[in-house]
Protein backbone atom coordinates (compact mmCIF):
# COMPACT_ATOMS: atom_id res chain seq x y z
CA UNK A 1 0.00 0.00 0.00
CA UNK A 2 1.41 3.18 -1.24
CA UNK A 3 2.27 5.45 2.15
CA UNK A 4 -0.30 8.56 1.10
CA UNK A 5 -3.12 6.16 0.94
CA UNK A 6 -1.96 4.03 4.16
CA UNK A 7 -1.91 7.74 5.41
CA UNK A 8 -5.57 8.56 4.39
CA UNK A 9 -6.85 5.74 5.61
CA UNK A 10 -5.24 5.81 8.40
CA UNK A 11 -6.96 9.24 9.36
CA UNK A 12 -10.51 7.98 7.86
CA UNK A 13 -10.42 5.23 10.60
CA UNK A 14 -9.57 7.86 13.39
CA UNK A 15 -11.90 10.02 12.24
CA UNK A 16 -15.06 7.60 12.51
CA UNK A 17 -15.16 7.88 8.62
CA UNK A 18 -13.85 4.35 8.03
CA UNK A 19 -14.87 1.17 10.53
CA UNK A 20 -11.85 -0.98 9.91
CA UNK A 21 -8.17 0.70 9.97
CA UNK A 22 -5.52 -0.20 7.04
CA UNK A 23 -3.33 -3.00 7.06
CA UNK A 24 -0.56 -2.34 9.66
CA UNK A 25 -2.73 0.16 11.47
CA UNK A 26 -0.53 -0.19 14.94
CA UNK A 27 -2.68 -2.46 17.15
CA UNK A 28 -3.67 -0.19 19.93
CA UNK A 29 -7.17 0.62 19.00
CA UNK A 30 -8.85 -0.41 22.54
CA UNK A 31 -11.38 1.23 24.92
CA UNK A 32 -8.22 3.12 26.28
CA UNK A 33 -6.63 4.35 23.10
CA UNK A 34 -10.44 5.19 22.06
CA UNK A 35 -11.10 7.05 24.98
CA UNK A 36 -7.75 9.17 24.92
CA UNK A 37 -8.75 10.21 21.57
CA UNK A 38 -12.12 11.30 22.45
CA UNK A 39 -10.44 13.69 25.24
CA UNK A 40 -7.66 14.98 22.62
CA UNK A 41 -10.53 15.50 20.43
CA UNK A 42 -12.58 17.35 22.66
CA UNK A 43 -9.66 19.36 24.32
CA UNK A 44 -9.38 20.53 20.76
CA UNK A 45 -12.57 21.64 20.51
CA UNK A 46 -12.78 23.07 24.33
CA UNK A 47 -9.40 25.23 23.37
CA UNK A 48 -11.34 26.47 19.57
CA UNK A 49 -14.81 27.04 20.39
CA UNK A 50 -16.46 30.00 20.89
CA UNK A 51 -15.42 31.95 17.68
CA UNK A 52 -18.54 31.77 16.43
CA UNK A 53 -18.31 31.73 13.26
CA UNK A 54 -21.56 30.34 10.75
CA UNK A 55 -21.03 27.13 8.75
CA UNK A 56 -20.37 28.26 4.79
CA UNK A 57 -22.86 26.32 3.19
CA UNK A 58 -25.65 27.09 5.67
CA UNK A 59 -26.16 30.53 4.65
CA UNK A 60 -25.44 31.04 1.13
CA UNK B 1 -24.85 27.24 13.59
CA UNK B 2 -27.04 24.14 14.54
CA UNK B 3 -24.25 22.16 14.48
CA UNK B 4 -22.08 23.80 16.79
CA UNK B 5 -24.62 24.40 19.23
CA UNK B 6 -25.56 22.36 22.74
CA UNK B 7 -29.20 22.68 21.61
CA UNK B 8 -28.71 20.47 18.96
CA UNK B 9 -27.09 17.61 20.65
CA UNK B 10 -28.55 17.86 24.02
CA UNK B 11 -32.45 18.91 22.61
CA UNK B 12 -32.35 16.64 19.09
CA UNK B 13 -29.79 14.27 18.51
CA UNK B 14 -29.58 12.07 21.67
CA UNK B 15 -33.09 12.02 22.41
CA UNK B 16 -34.24 11.23 19.37
CA UNK B 17 -31.54 8.89 18.32
CA UNK B 18 -31.77 7.13 21.66
CA UNK B 19 -36.24 6.96 21.55
CA UNK B 20 -35.32 6.00 17.40
CA UNK B 21 -33.54 2.87 18.85
CA UNK B 22 -35.71 2.09 21.92
CA UNK B 23 -39.14 2.31 19.08
CA UNK B 24 -40.48 -0.54 18.10
CA UNK B 25 -40.22 -0.62 13.75
CA UNK B 26 -43.30 0.91 13.08
CA UNK B 27 -42.95 4.04 14.96
CA UNK B 28 -39.56 5.02 13.98
CA UNK B 29 -40.20 6.70 10.84
CA UNK B 30 -42.48 8.98 13.18
CA UNK B 31 -39.84 9.42 15.67
CA UNK B 32 -37.67 10.97 12.97
CA UNK B 33 -40.91 12.95 11.61
CA UNK B 34 -41.81 14.29 15.48
CA UNK B 35 -37.77 15.09 16.13
CA UNK B 36 -37.50 16.79 12.41
CA UNK B 37 -40.32 18.83 12.88
CA UNK B 38 -39.32 20.30 16.07
CA UNK B 39 -35.62 20.78 14.69
CA UNK B 40 -37.17 22.88 11.71
CA UNK B 41 -39.53 24.67 14.11
CA UNK B 42 -36.92 25.96 16.59
CA UNK B 43 -33.72 26.81 14.30
CA UNK B 44 -36.71 28.19 12.34
CA UNK B 45 -37.63 30.14 14.96
CA UNK B 46 -34.23 30.82 16.61
CA UNK B 47 -31.93 31.17 13.90
CA UNK B 48 -33.92 32.60 10.75
CA UNK B 49 -35.65 35.14 13.44
CA UNK B 50 -39.63 34.70 13.52
CA UNK B 51 -42.53 32.67 13.26
CA UNK B 52 -42.51 33.00 9.34
CA UNK B 53 -39.71 30.57 9.27
CA UNK B 54 -41.06 28.51 10.81
CA UNK B 55 -44.18 28.24 8.99
CA UNK B 56 -42.35 27.25 5.92
CA UNK B 57 -42.40 23.47 7.39
CA UNK B 58 -46.32 23.99 6.21
CA UNK B 59 -44.37 24.37 2.64
CA UNK B 60 -42.53 21.45 3.15
CA UNK B 61 -45.58 19.35 4.32
CA UNK B 62 -47.53 20.27 1.24
CA UNK B 63 -44.61 19.35 -0.86
CA UNK B 64 -44.25 15.69 0.75
CA UNK B 65 -48.11 15.19 0.51
CA UNK B 66 -48.53 16.05 -2.91
CA UNK B 67 -45.84 13.46 -3.32
CA UNK B 68 -48.20 10.84 -2.32
CA UNK B 69 -50.27 11.27 -5.59
CA UNK B 70 -47.10 10.30 -8.00
CA UNK B 71 -46.90 7.08 -9.98
CA UNK B 72 -44.99 5.71 -12.73
CA UNK B 73 -45.41 7.25 -16.33
CA UNK B 74 -47.79 9.81 -14.48
CA UNK B 75 -47.21 13.50 -15.48
CA UNK B 76 -48.22 14.93 -11.68
CA UNK B 77 -44.65 13.93 -11.15
CA UNK B 78 -44.06 17.29 -13.32
CA UNK B 79 -45.87 19.07 -10.92
CA UNK B 80 -44.23 17.86 -8.14
CA UNK B 81 -40.97 18.95 -9.40
CA UNK B 82 -41.99 22.27 -10.98
CA UNK B 83 -43.46 23.02 -7.62
CA UNK B 84 -40.10 22.42 -5.86
CA UNK B 85 -38.32 24.59 -8.20
CA UNK B 86 -40.86 27.13 -8.57
CA UNK B 87 -40.30 27.54 -4.21
CA UNK B 88 -36.75 27.51 -4.76
CA UNK B 89 -37.24 30.51 -7.14
CA UNK B 90 -39.74 32.55 -5.25
CA UNK B 91 -37.37 32.35 -2.17
CA UNK B 92 -33.72 32.10 -2.96
CA UNK B 93 -33.68 33.99 -6.92
CA UNK B 94 -36.35 36.34 -6.49
CA UNK B 95 -34.74 39.40 -5.91
CA UNK B 96 -31.31 38.40 -8.05
CA UNK B 97 -33.81 37.91 -10.94
CA UNK B 98 -35.54 41.24 -10.48
CA UNK B 99 -32.30 42.95 -10.59
CA UNK B 100 -31.61 41.99 -14.04
CA UNK B 101 -35.19 41.70 -15.17
CA UNK B 102 -35.92 45.49 -14.36
CA UNK B 103 -31.79 46.80 -14.51
CA UNK B 104 -33.18 49.81 -15.50
CA UNK B 105 -36.31 50.53 -13.96
CA UNK B 106 -36.16 53.15 -10.91
CA UNK B 107 -38.85 50.91 -8.76
CA UNK B 108 -37.86 47.11 -8.97
CA UNK B 109 -40.61 44.92 -7.38
CA UNK B 110 -37.89 43.37 -4.74
CA UNK B 111 -39.18 40.88 -2.04
CA UNK B 112 -37.16 43.32 1.23
CA UNK B 113 -38.43 40.88 3.41
CA UNK B 114 -37.18 37.80 1.83
CA UNK B 115 -35.63 34.82 3.78
CA UNK B 116 -34.54 31.61 3.23
CA UNK B 117 -36.40 28.17 5.01
CA UNK B 118 -34.55 26.18 6.87
CA UNK B 119 -33.00 23.55 4.09
CA UNK B 120 -34.55 24.96 1.17
CA UNK B 121 -31.87 24.49 -1.25
CA UNK B 122 -31.31 20.55 -0.08
CA UNK B 123 -34.96 19.86 0.29
CA UNK B 124 -35.81 21.17 -3.30
CA UNK B 125 -33.20 18.78 -4.47
CA UNK B 126 -34.86 15.48 -2.71
CA UNK B 127 -37.63 16.61 -3.76
CA UNK B 128 -36.80 16.55 -7.69
CA UNK B 129 -34.71 13.48 -6.80
CA UNK B 130 -38.20 11.74 -5.49
CA UNK B 131 -40.83 12.65 -8.29
CA UNK B 132 -38.48 12.04 -11.35
CA UNK B 133 -37.50 8.52 -9.99
CA UNK B 134 -41.01 7.80 -9.38
CA UNK B 135 -42.13 8.85 -12.47
CA UNK B 136 -39.34 6.35 -13.74
CA UNK B 137 -40.51 3.43 -11.84
CA UNK B 138 -37.08 3.53 -10.09
CA UNK B 139 -38.43 3.82 -6.44
CA UNK B 140 -41.31 2.52 -4.67
CA UNK B 141 -43.95 4.81 -2.91
CA UNK B 142 -42.87 4.09 0.75
CA UNK B 143 -46.05 5.15 3.20
CA UNK B 144 -46.56 8.73 4.39
CA UNK B 145 -44.72 8.64 7.53
CA UNK B 146 -41.38 6.90 5.70
CA UNK B 147 -41.32 9.79 3.25
CA UNK B 148 -41.76 12.36 5.63
CA UNK B 149 -38.89 11.00 7.93
CA UNK B 150 -36.93 11.05 4.39
CA UNK B 151 -37.45 13.93 4.21
CA UNK B 152 -37.69 15.30 7.39
CA UNK B 153 -34.47 12.90 8.83
CA UNK B 154 -32.99 16.48 10.71
CA UNK B 155 -29.01 15.55 10.37
CA UNK B 156 -29.02 15.96 6.81
CA UNK B 157 -31.98 18.71 6.57
CA UNK B 158 -30.24 21.61 6.34
CA UNK B 159 -26.97 21.07 4.09
CA UNK B 160 -27.19 17.77 3.34
CA UNK B 161 -25.76 14.99 2.05
CA UNK B 162 -27.99 14.57 -0.15
CA UNK B 163 -29.75 11.68 0.25
CA UNK B 164 -31.54 8.93 -2.44
CA UNK B 165 -34.87 7.58 -0.93
CA UNK B 166 -34.15 4.17 -2.17
CA UNK B 167 -30.87 3.37 -0.21
CA UNK B 168 -32.83 5.26 2.74
CA UNK B 169 -35.52 3.11 3.31
CA UNK B 170 -34.11 -0.16 3.06
CA UNK B 171 -31.97 1.63 6.12
CA UNK B 172 -35.08 2.68 8.00
CA UNK B 173 -37.13 -0.61 7.86
CA UNK B 174 -33.62 -2.40 8.47
CA UNK B 175 -33.42 -4.17 11.86
CA UNK B 176 -31.29 -2.15 13.98
CA UNK B 177 -28.03 -3.85 15.41
CA UNK B 178 -24.57 -3.12 16.27
CA UNK B 179 -25.86 -0.20 18.95
CA UNK B 180 -22.19 0.04 20.86
CA UNK B 181 -20.23 -0.05 17.26
CA UNK B 182 -22.96 2.84 15.52
CA UNK B 183 -22.07 5.22 18.82
CA UNK B 184 -18.72 4.26 18.93
CA UNK B 185 -17.63 5.45 15.30
CA UNK B 186 -20.34 8.30 15.38
CA UNK B 187 -19.58 9.99 18.29
CA UNK B 188 -15.83 9.46 16.97
CA UNK B 189 -16.87 11.44 13.71
CA UNK B 190 -19.02 14.14 15.32
CA UNK B 191 -15.75 15.13 16.99
CA UNK B 192 -13.53 14.77 14.48
CA UNK B 193 -15.97 17.22 12.39
CA UNK B 194 -16.48 19.61 15.20
CA UNK B 195 -12.39 19.49 16.12
CA UNK B 196 -12.07 20.32 12.45
CA UNK B 197 -14.66 23.24 12.40
CA UNK B 198 -13.23 25.19 15.23
CA UNK B 199 -9.57 24.19 14.83
CA UNK B 200 -8.62 24.33 11.53
CA UNK B 201 -11.92 26.23 9.58
CA UNK B 202 -12.29 28.61 12.43
CA UNK B 203 -8.99 29.57 12.82
CA UNK B 204 -8.16 30.25 8.89
CA UNK B 205 -11.36 33.25 9.04
CA UNK B 206 -8.45 35.41 10.73
CA UNK B 207 -7.11 35.22 6.57
CA UNK B 208 -10.13 34.85 4.49
CA UNK B 209 -11.65 38.33 6.18
CA UNK B 210 -8.99 39.90 4.14
CA UNK B 211 -10.54 39.39 1.01
CA UNK B 212 -12.24 42.78 -0.02
CA UNK B 213 -11.28 45.54 -1.87
CA UNK B 214 -9.70 47.49 0.90
CA UNK B 215 -7.34 44.98 2.53
CA UNK B 216 -6.34 43.01 -1.71
CA UNK B 217 -5.34 46.87 -2.66
CA UNK B 218 -3.13 47.58 -0.05
CA UNK B 219 -1.67 43.60 0.13
CA UNK B 220 1.53 42.89 -0.57
CA UNK B 221 0.99 40.51 -4.33
CA UNK B 222 3.11 37.58 -2.19
CA UNK B 223 0.05 37.40 0.37
CA UNK B 224 -2.78 37.21 -1.84
CA UNK B 225 -2.13 33.61 -3.02
CA UNK B 226 -2.08 32.56 0.50
CA UNK B 227 -5.09 34.61 1.59
CA UNK B 228 -7.12 32.10 -1.57
CA UNK B 229 -5.27 29.16 -0.44
CA UNK B 230 -6.78 29.79 2.97
CA UNK B 231 -10.32 30.42 1.55
CA UNK B 232 -9.97 26.86 -0.09
CA UNK B 233 -8.75 25.21 3.03
CA UNK B 234 -11.27 26.69 4.84
CA UNK B 235 -14.35 25.80 2.58
CA UNK B 236 -13.14 22.37 2.55
CA UNK B 237 -12.92 21.83 6.41
CA UNK B 238 -16.16 23.83 6.93
CA UNK B 239 -18.18 21.65 4.37
CA UNK B 240 -16.45 18.67 5.22
CA UNK B 241 -16.95 19.02 9.16
CA UNK B 242 -20.67 19.84 8.88
CA UNK B 243 -20.83 16.29 6.25
CA UNK B 244 -18.84 14.61 8.98
CA UNK B 245 -20.89 16.24 12.05
CA UNK B 246 -24.29 15.16 9.99
CA UNK B 247 -22.85 11.49 8.83
CA UNK B 248 -21.92 11.36 12.53
CA UNK B 249 -24.79 12.04 13.81
CA UNK B 250 -26.94 10.14 11.13
CA UNK B 251 -25.01 6.92 12.56
CA UNK B 252 -26.08 7.63 16.06
CA UNK B 253 -29.83 6.19 14.33
CA UNK B 254 -27.94 3.37 13.36
CA UNK B 255 -28.92 4.88 9.60
CA UNK B 256 -26.14 5.06 7.29
CA UNK B 257 -26.03 8.72 4.37
CA UNK B 258 -24.06 9.22 1.30
CA UNK B 259 -20.41 10.38 1.82
CA UNK B 260 -19.66 13.82 0.51
CA UNK B 261 -15.88 14.47 0.09
CA UNK B 262 -13.25 11.60 -0.38
CA UNK B 263 -10.21 13.47 -0.39
CA UNK B 264 -11.09 15.87 -3.19
CA UNK B 265 -7.06 18.65 -3.18
CA UNK B 266 -5.21 15.26 -3.44
CA UNK B 267 -7.10 14.41 -7.51
CA UNK B 268 -4.87 14.74 -10.29
CA UNK B 269 -7.50 16.15 -13.00
CA UNK B 270 -10.69 18.74 -12.13
CA UNK B 271 -13.38 16.08 -13.41
CA UNK B 272 -11.79 13.67 -10.58
CA UNK B 273 -11.97 16.69 -8.04
CA UNK B 274 -16.04 16.62 -9.04
CA UNK B 275 -16.11 13.36 -8.07
CA UNK B 276 -14.76 13.42 -4.95
CA UNK B 277 -16.04 17.41 -3.55
CA UNK B 278 -19.47 17.49 -2.43
CA UNK B 279 -20.13 13.82 -4.01
CA UNK B 280 -24.12 13.79 -2.85
CA UNK B 281 -24.23 17.23 -4.97
CA UNK B 282 -22.30 16.06 -8.22
CA UNK B 283 -24.08 12.52 -7.96
CA UNK B 284 -27.19 14.30 -7.78
CA UNK B 285 -26.32 16.66 -11.09
CA UNK B 286 -25.26 13.88 -12.93
CA UNK B 287 -28.33 11.85 -12.45
CA UNK B 288 -30.72 14.89 -12.58
CA UNK B 289 -29.43 17.17 -15.24
CA UNK B 290 -26.35 16.15 -17.02
CA UNK B 291 -27.34 12.76 -18.05
CA UNK B 292 -31.00 14.25 -18.64
CA UNK B 293 -29.46 16.64 -21.36
CA UNK B 294 -28.22 13.90 -22.63
CA UNK B 295 -24.56 13.36 -20.99
CA UNK B 296 -21.85 11.94 -23.23
CA UNK B 297 -24.58 10.03 -25.35
CA UNK B 298 -24.51 13.21 -28.00
CA UNK B 299 -22.35 15.42 -30.52
CA UNK B 300 -19.21 15.81 -28.90
CA UNK B 301 -19.80 19.74 -29.43
CA UNK B 302 -23.33 18.98 -27.24
CA UNK B 303 -21.78 17.21 -24.78
CA UNK B 304 -19.17 20.13 -23.82
CA UNK B 305 -22.74 22.31 -23.87
CA UNK B 306 -24.31 19.86 -21.32
CA UNK B 307 -21.02 19.71 -18.75
CA UNK B 308 -21.15 23.74 -18.93
CA UNK B 309 -25.03 23.87 -18.80
CA UNK B 310 -24.74 21.66 -15.82
CA UNK B 311 -21.94 23.67 -13.79
CA UNK B 312 -23.78 26.83 -14.28
CA UNK B 313 -26.88 25.04 -12.72
CA UNK B 314 -24.22 23.70 -10.16
CA UNK B 315 -22.92 27.66 -9.45
CA UNK B 316 -25.87 29.43 -9.56
CA UNK B 317 -27.68 26.83 -6.93
CA UNK B 318 -24.74 27.90 -4.78
CA UNK B 319 -25.99 31.17 -4.53
CA UNK B 320 -28.28 33.96 -6.16
CA UNK B 321 -25.21 36.13 -7.62
CA UNK B 322 -23.64 36.48 -10.75
CA UNK B 323 -20.13 35.26 -8.77
CA UNK B 324 -21.90 32.09 -8.19
CA UNK B 325 -22.45 31.84 -11.92
CA UNK B 326 -18.68 32.68 -13.27
CA UNK B 327 -17.67 30.57 -10.90
CA UNK B 328 -19.61 27.53 -12.00
CA UNK B 329 -18.84 28.92 -15.91
CA UNK B 330 -15.20 28.47 -14.40
CA UNK B 331 -15.26 24.90 -13.18
CA UNK B 332 -17.58 24.28 -16.29
CA UNK B 333 -14.90 25.16 -19.00
CA UNK B 334 -12.34 23.34 -17.12
CA UNK B 335 -14.29 20.63 -17.53
CA UNK B 336 -14.57 20.54 -21.27
CA UNK B 337 -10.88 21.73 -21.14
CA UNK B 338 -9.89 18.91 -19.78
CA UNK B 339 -12.27 16.76 -21.90
CA UNK B 340 -10.82 17.99 -24.81
CA UNK B 341 -7.19 16.92 -23.26
CA UNK B 342 -7.97 14.02 -22.76
CA UNK B 343 -9.52 13.03 -26.40
CA UNK B 344 -6.28 14.15 -27.60
CA UNK B 345 -4.06 12.75 -25.17
CA UNK B 346 -5.89 9.20 -23.61
CA UNK B 347 -4.50 8.74 -19.66
CA UNK B 348 -1.17 7.00 -20.15
CA UNK B 349 -1.00 3.45 -18.53
CA UNK B 350 1.65 4.24 -15.38
CA UNK B 351 2.00 8.23 -15.39
CA UNK B 352 5.60 9.18 -13.89
CA UNK B 353 5.88 10.89 -10.81
CA UNK B 354 6.77 14.05 -12.35
CA UNK B 355 3.72 14.25 -14.64
CA UNK B 356 1.29 13.34 -11.62
CA UNK B 357 3.09 16.15 -9.67
CA UNK B 358 1.92 18.14 -12.59
CA UNK B 359 -1.44 17.27 -12.84
CA UNK B 360 -2.22 17.55 -9.40
CA UNK B 361 -0.61 21.27 -9.11
CA UNK B 362 -2.75 22.00 -12.00
CA UNK B 363 -5.72 20.85 -10.64
CA UNK B 364 -5.27 22.33 -7.45
CA UNK B 365 -4.49 25.69 -8.37
CA UNK B 366 -7.39 25.50 -11.20
CA UNK B 367 -10.35 24.65 -8.14
CA UNK B 368 -8.37 27.39 -5.90
CA UNK B 369 -8.00 30.00 -8.31
CA UNK B 370 -12.06 29.42 -9.00
CA UNK B 371 -13.11 29.78 -5.13
CA UNK B 372 -11.87 33.59 -6.11
CA UNK B 373 -15.34 33.97 -7.69
CA UNK B 374 -17.25 31.71 -4.90
CA UNK B 375 -15.42 34.01 -1.69
CA UNK B 376 -15.82 37.84 -3.46
CA UNK B 377 -18.38 39.68 -5.47
CA UNK B 378 -17.23 40.04 -9.49
CA UNK B 379 -15.74 43.06 -8.73
CA UNK B 380 -13.68 41.93 -6.08
CA UNK B 381 -12.45 38.75 -7.70
CA UNK B 382 -11.61 40.59 -10.20
CA UNK B 383 -9.44 43.05 -9.06
CA UNK B 384 -7.63 40.35 -6.82
CA UNK B 385 -7.15 38.71 -10.26
CA UNK B 386 -5.34 42.06 -11.49
CA UNK B 387 -3.73 42.39 -8.17
CA UNK B 388 -2.33 39.38 -8.54
CA UNK B 389 -1.14 38.42 -12.36
CA UNK B 390 -0.99 41.93 -13.45
CA UNK B 391 -0.08 44.35 -9.82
Amino acid sequence: MKPLTWLTQSLEFLGGANDMPPVAFPAITNALFWGVWWGVLSLVIYMFCGQSSKFIYIDF
Amino acid sequence: MIFNTWAYYLFFLIPSAVLFRLSPPRLRPWVIILGGSLFFLFFSYTALGGLIPAACLGIFLWESITSRFYRPKFWFCWVGVMQAVILLFVFKYWNFFVALAWFHAEQKPYWTHAFLPLGISFFTFEFIHYAVDRKQGETEAGTLGEYLAFILFFPTMVAGPIKRYQQFLPKLRAELAEWPQDWHRGITRILTGLAKKFAIADVLTAYTNHLNVADIAVANRAILPLWLLAYGMKIYTDFSAYSDIAIGSARLFGIPIPENFDWPYLQTNIAQFWRHWHISLTSWLMDYVYIPLGGSRVSPGRVYLNVITTMLISGIWHGAGINFVLWGLWHGVALGIHRAYRRLRPVPQNPPPVSQFGSWLLTFVTANLGWAFFSMDVHTALFFFRRLFVG
